[in-house]
Parts: structure tokens; sequence; C-alpha cells
């Protein structure tokens, strides 16, 4: 019996694999994440980041959290309407999978995409500025969890039953240009009112910002531990919405 | 023996359970291991709705689907595993190749590694898609892709398949070979639920058949059975010439006849007694210096056993397009 269970496991841990693969493979160059997920962290970075006195380290740091913030949560919103648009989400979905497992999957893909770009971002960083990395651990992890988390919270909008992306684009952008601008990510937590610092400690980004702050500058303003969890936590919290959004679309039949 | 599909009572509501849409009313039938089960209806009949329920993807407001005996509700993996789905639209990613969209989905059902190329080398060449297995998709026609969609389907060797409106928007050379290819899985041993409005294609291919209308079961038969049961609906079918066109109203008057339909250069008159109406149509073409060109009597069809069930008045059916039909999508539009 636990062979059994063991072996559907692994299949299914396959078949979040397959899936991951398929969507990058099809989606990397779809104007939609070429826009909302390769483009947009390095204009939001230059917009606010040029003329304006900032190292070169502490701008690598804001500009690896803006695109494992950006590039992860942009898949879920782009891929999954689409998909359902084109019918080939049902494909998915009557796949013997389970429904964690699809949505794992298609968590990987945003977080594949965030990896993949803020590594774009750090090669930059280093080749151009010439800034060093303190924690080089931390930012791995920092990375991984960062694109896990946001990747699920982009999901949580894809899951909503819908065939437009235009639909769950638009609010999901909105979301993450105001968890921007409460986040530490312009302005450091440090310099913030308490009022302000507690509403930036509600934004999985303010976590996020200060992981990257240890890891590339060697300090931050939380313990890196409770970064990571936070991030790992708010990860698995966003999965719950995705869940019951896809339940809900099987019940309405969308 | 286990039904490959039985289903009890089963209901879907869209929307609330006291003022939304009832597309499925306490619908209740099985289909057999091994038969092709066609389930004909009009638009908005609920044959869509059915097929969405019994292959998980919608979820029923109320009823029991068991597929080889697994219930959907407590056990729905075994029986996923069991089940190959042919979506109306051909959901195929045209981003990708045929052989890495075959590939896809072996990976997906986890078809063994050492199988895989084997299994989709196989029937790429048995859909006639070999050459062309390293063009992306999104450059076939629209019958390479119903085929490839097909095979996609059937990659792990499902003991069930699902076909949403396998034809429609086909040539007709294409729509042939998709129901030659129908046949030959049928013959292999796979159990095939059709869901079609092409009446003919249900006559051609399926042992029982399923008219649904109004979310409602409304008979199961085999198509010949179907037939017989509407004896009055046998017609007389007549070219005449020279000008047969013009004499429509007169050849219903003729005693006997209850309904008239042009069907192309040809009248078809409506009798509950051809043999006596025979005689009568070759008096009236004498009478008028016509020749007779043709003239058969016809067995009742399955479109018009399905007309009468379905409250379609005969001489009036009309064979839709794709356009015609409502967006899969659209609420109330299902089938």
């Amino acid at each position: 019996m636990s062979s059994q269970k063991g072996a559907r496991i692994k299949d299914e841990l396959a078949q979040a694999w397959t899936v991951a693969v398929k969507d990058v493979r099809v989606y990397y160059l779809r104007p939609g994440m070429i826009m909302f997920g390769f483009l947009m962290p390095f204009f939001m970075f230059f917009s606010f980041s040029v003329r304006r006195e900032l190292g070169a380290a502490e701008g690598l740091a804001r500009l690896l959290a803006l695109t494992v913030f950006f590039t992860a949560g942009a898949a879920g919103p782009f891929i999954i309407p689409t998909e359902r648009r084109i019918g080939t989400y049902d494909r998915l979905l009557a796949a013997p999978m389970s429904l964690l497992t699809l949505l794992l999957g298609k968590t990987a893909v945003g977080a594949f995409f965030a990896v993949a770009v803020s590594g774009v971002a750090l090669l930059a960083g280093l080749a151009f500025f010439g800034t060093g990395i303190a924690q080089p651990w931390l930012l791995a992890a920092g990375i991984f969890l960062g694109a896990f988390s946001f990747s699920t919270l982009g999901l949580a909008f894809g899951s909503i039953p819908t065939t437009n992306p235009g639909d769950v684009q638009m609010p999901s952008t909105l979301l993450r240009w105001g968890l921007l601008f409460i986040s530490g990510v312009f302005i450091p937590l440090s310099q913030m009112a308490p009022a302000a610092q507690a509403v930036a400690y509600l934004s999985p980004l303010t976590y996020a910002q200060d992981l990257m702050n240890h890891a590339v500058l060697g300090s931050g303003q939380i313990q890196p531990w409770l970064d990571l969890a936070v991030l790992l936590l708010s990860g698995l919290l966003f999965l719950w919405p995705s869940l019951r959004l896809h339940r809900r679309a099987r019940v309405l039949g969308r | 023996m286990t039904h490959a599909i039985e289903v009890e009572n089963l209901t879907k509501i869209y929307g609330q359970p006291n003022s939304g849409v009832l597309a499925v009313d306490h619908v209740t039938f099985e289909v057999h291991q091994g038969e092709i089960f066609g389930f004909l209806g009009p638009n908005g009949a609920g044959k869509t709705t059915t097929q969405r329920m019994l292959t998980t993807l919608l979820e029923p407001s109320e009823g029991r689907i068991l597929i080889d005996g697994h219930d959907l509700a407590h056990d729905a993996y075994p029986a996923k595993r069991r089940i190959g789905l042919v979506p109306e639209e051909s959901n195929v990613y045209t981003e990708l190749t045929a052989w890495d969209n075959l590939m896809f989905t072996a990976s997906l059902y986890r078809v063994p590694r050492a199988d895989r190329a084997g299994r989709a080398r196989e029937l790429l060449e048995t859909f006639g898609l070999w050459e062309k297995r390293d063009v992306r998709t999104e450059n076939f026609s629209k019958g390479m892709r119903r085929r490839l969609s097909i095979a996609m389907a059937i990659i792990h060797r499902p003991s069930l398949l699902f076909l949403d409106e396998p034809t429609p928007g086909l040539d007709a050379q294409s729509a042939r070979a998709i129901q030659g290819l129908i046949r030959q899985l049928n013959a292999e041993g796979t159990t095939v639920f059709l869901t079609t409005h092409r009446i003919e294609e249900a006559n051609q291919l399926c042992d029982r058949v399923a008219i649904i209308n109004h979310g409602r079961i409304a008979t199961i038969d085999t198509p010949e059975r179907l037939k017989r049961t509407f004896q009055r609906v046998q017609s007389v079918e007549v070219a005449l010439e020279p000008n047969g066109q013009t004499h429509g109203k007169a050849l219903g008057g003729l005693a006997g006849v209850t309904t008239t339909v042009k069907m192309g250069d040809k009248w078809r008159l409506y009798t509950e007694d051809p043999p006596a109406l025979l005689p009568v149509v070759i008096d009236y073409a004498a009478a008028h210096g016509l020749r007779v060109v043709s003239l058969n009597t016809l067995a009742p069809s399955l479109e018009d056993a399905y007309l009468e069930i379905t409250g379609g008045q005969i001489g009036t059916v009309m064979h839709e397009t794709q356009e015609d039909r409502p967006r899969r999508r659209g609420m109330g539009g299902r089938g």
C-alpha cells in the first residue's frame, strides 16, 4: 500500500514537472509574459531609481526583489486564463493528477521565470557595477522562496474563473503595484513611520526585499530566518485561494 | 461485468438550486463495455454538460457517476487513468510540434518512458501525421489538428474515449477518416462515448444512441429500433422532369401525403403507407406529362426519429455549421 502511495507521489511530482516544462516552452515568448513578466521589473526599477542617489549594491538588491516579485507573479494571471480560453486547460484538469499537483506545476513555471530573470539581473549587477554578494546562500534561498511565494500569489489571481487574461492581469498588477509602494522597496523600512512599517510587515515583498538586503548588503531590518519563513508560509497560504477558486470553477463550469 | 459508465440521477443546475438554469435533469443511463454510445440532442439539450461531468471537468449538482465501477465523487484518480478526452475544440498546443504534443501527453499520463517514442510514432503513422511530426501545429489544418487531438487522447490506451463533436467543420474526407479511426479504436476494444448533433454520424457509428432533450433522456435504443418506432415517418422520394420543382404543392395534396419536403431536385413525400402512394405518384406524373427520373420508398431515418423525439418539425431540420452553434462556454448554450 505504501509503495503504491510512493509511486503515486512520484507520478504526481513528475506530472507537475511535465506541466511546468511545457508551460516554459509554450509561454516564454508570449507578449503577455514579456511585458508583464520580463520588462515590467526593469521599467519599475529604472523609473524609481535613475537619477536618485542609490549605491550599486542597494540598486542590485532592489532590482533582484523587483524581478522576483514581478516576474513570478506574472505567469499565473496570464497562462491559466489563456489556457482556459483555448481549451488546453481542460486537458490538464482531466489528466490523472490532483489539483494540487497541477497548481504546483503552474507555480513552478512562474518561479522558473523569476529565477531566470533575476539571474540575468544578478549577472548584470555583478558584471557592470562590480557589486559583491555578502551572503550567496541567503541570496539563493531568497530568490527561490520569493519566486515560490509570488508565483502562488499570481496563481491565486489566475485561478479566478475567467477565460480572459485581461480580467485578472489588471487587478493582479494593481495589487502588486500597491504592495510595491508599501513594502520598503523604494523607501527603506528603517526610514518609514511606525504606522507605515506596520503596514509593510503585512506584505511578503517586505521580507523578500529585506532578504535581498541581507544577501547583497550584508544587513537588513528583520531576522533572515523570519524573512525566509514568511516567504515560505505566504507561498503555502496563497495556494489555498487557488484551490478554492478552482473548485468553484468546477461547480460553475468555467 | 461492470459497465463502462453508469450514471444515476445526474443533475446539473447552473447557479442557485432554486433559481438557476437546470441543464441536466436527473439523467440515468449505462454505457456497456466495448460499445460506441451516441449522445444526441439539439443545442442546449445538456450534451456537453453531461459529458463534462462524466470527465470530471464539471461538478454535478446531484447524482452519481461510476466509470468502470469507480465513483467519480470519491475515487476519480483510477477513473481518470482510464479516460481519454477529445473535446469539441482541438486543444493542441500550437507552439509545439506534433511530436512534442504527443510526448507531453504521454508524460502527463505517465506512459512508461521506454514506450513513449514507439507509441507516438505508431499513432502519428496511423493518423497520417508522421511526415509532419516536426511541424509546429499552428501550421496544421483543422483536420490535422483534430487527428492529433485524438492521438493525444489515446496515447495512454484508454479503455473509455469521450469524443465531443469530432467531425463538424471538417471536409468530407477528413470526417470520413476520423469516423474510420473511431471504428478502428472501437474494434480494438475501446468504449466510445460520442457526443454529436450529427444524426447520420451517430447512425453510422453507434451501437446505441441516447437522445437528450431539455436536459432529460428522451430515449435510449439502437438506431435501427429507434427508426422502426417511427413508422409513420416513412416517405416516398420522387424526382420529376421537366420542372419537377414546381409541383410541390400539388404533390402535397395527393392522397396519403402528410408532409412534403423539397430535397434538392427531389420531393420527399411523408406518408404512413408508401406502397399505396407509389401508384398515385406515377398517375400524377402521367397526367401532367412528367417523366419520373427516380422514385424510392424510404424507411424512417434516425433524423426523422430524432426530430419526432425532440419536437422538431420534419422538413425544417437544418444541418448546422460550426458558426451556428453557441460558443462552448456560454451559459445556457451548452449542448
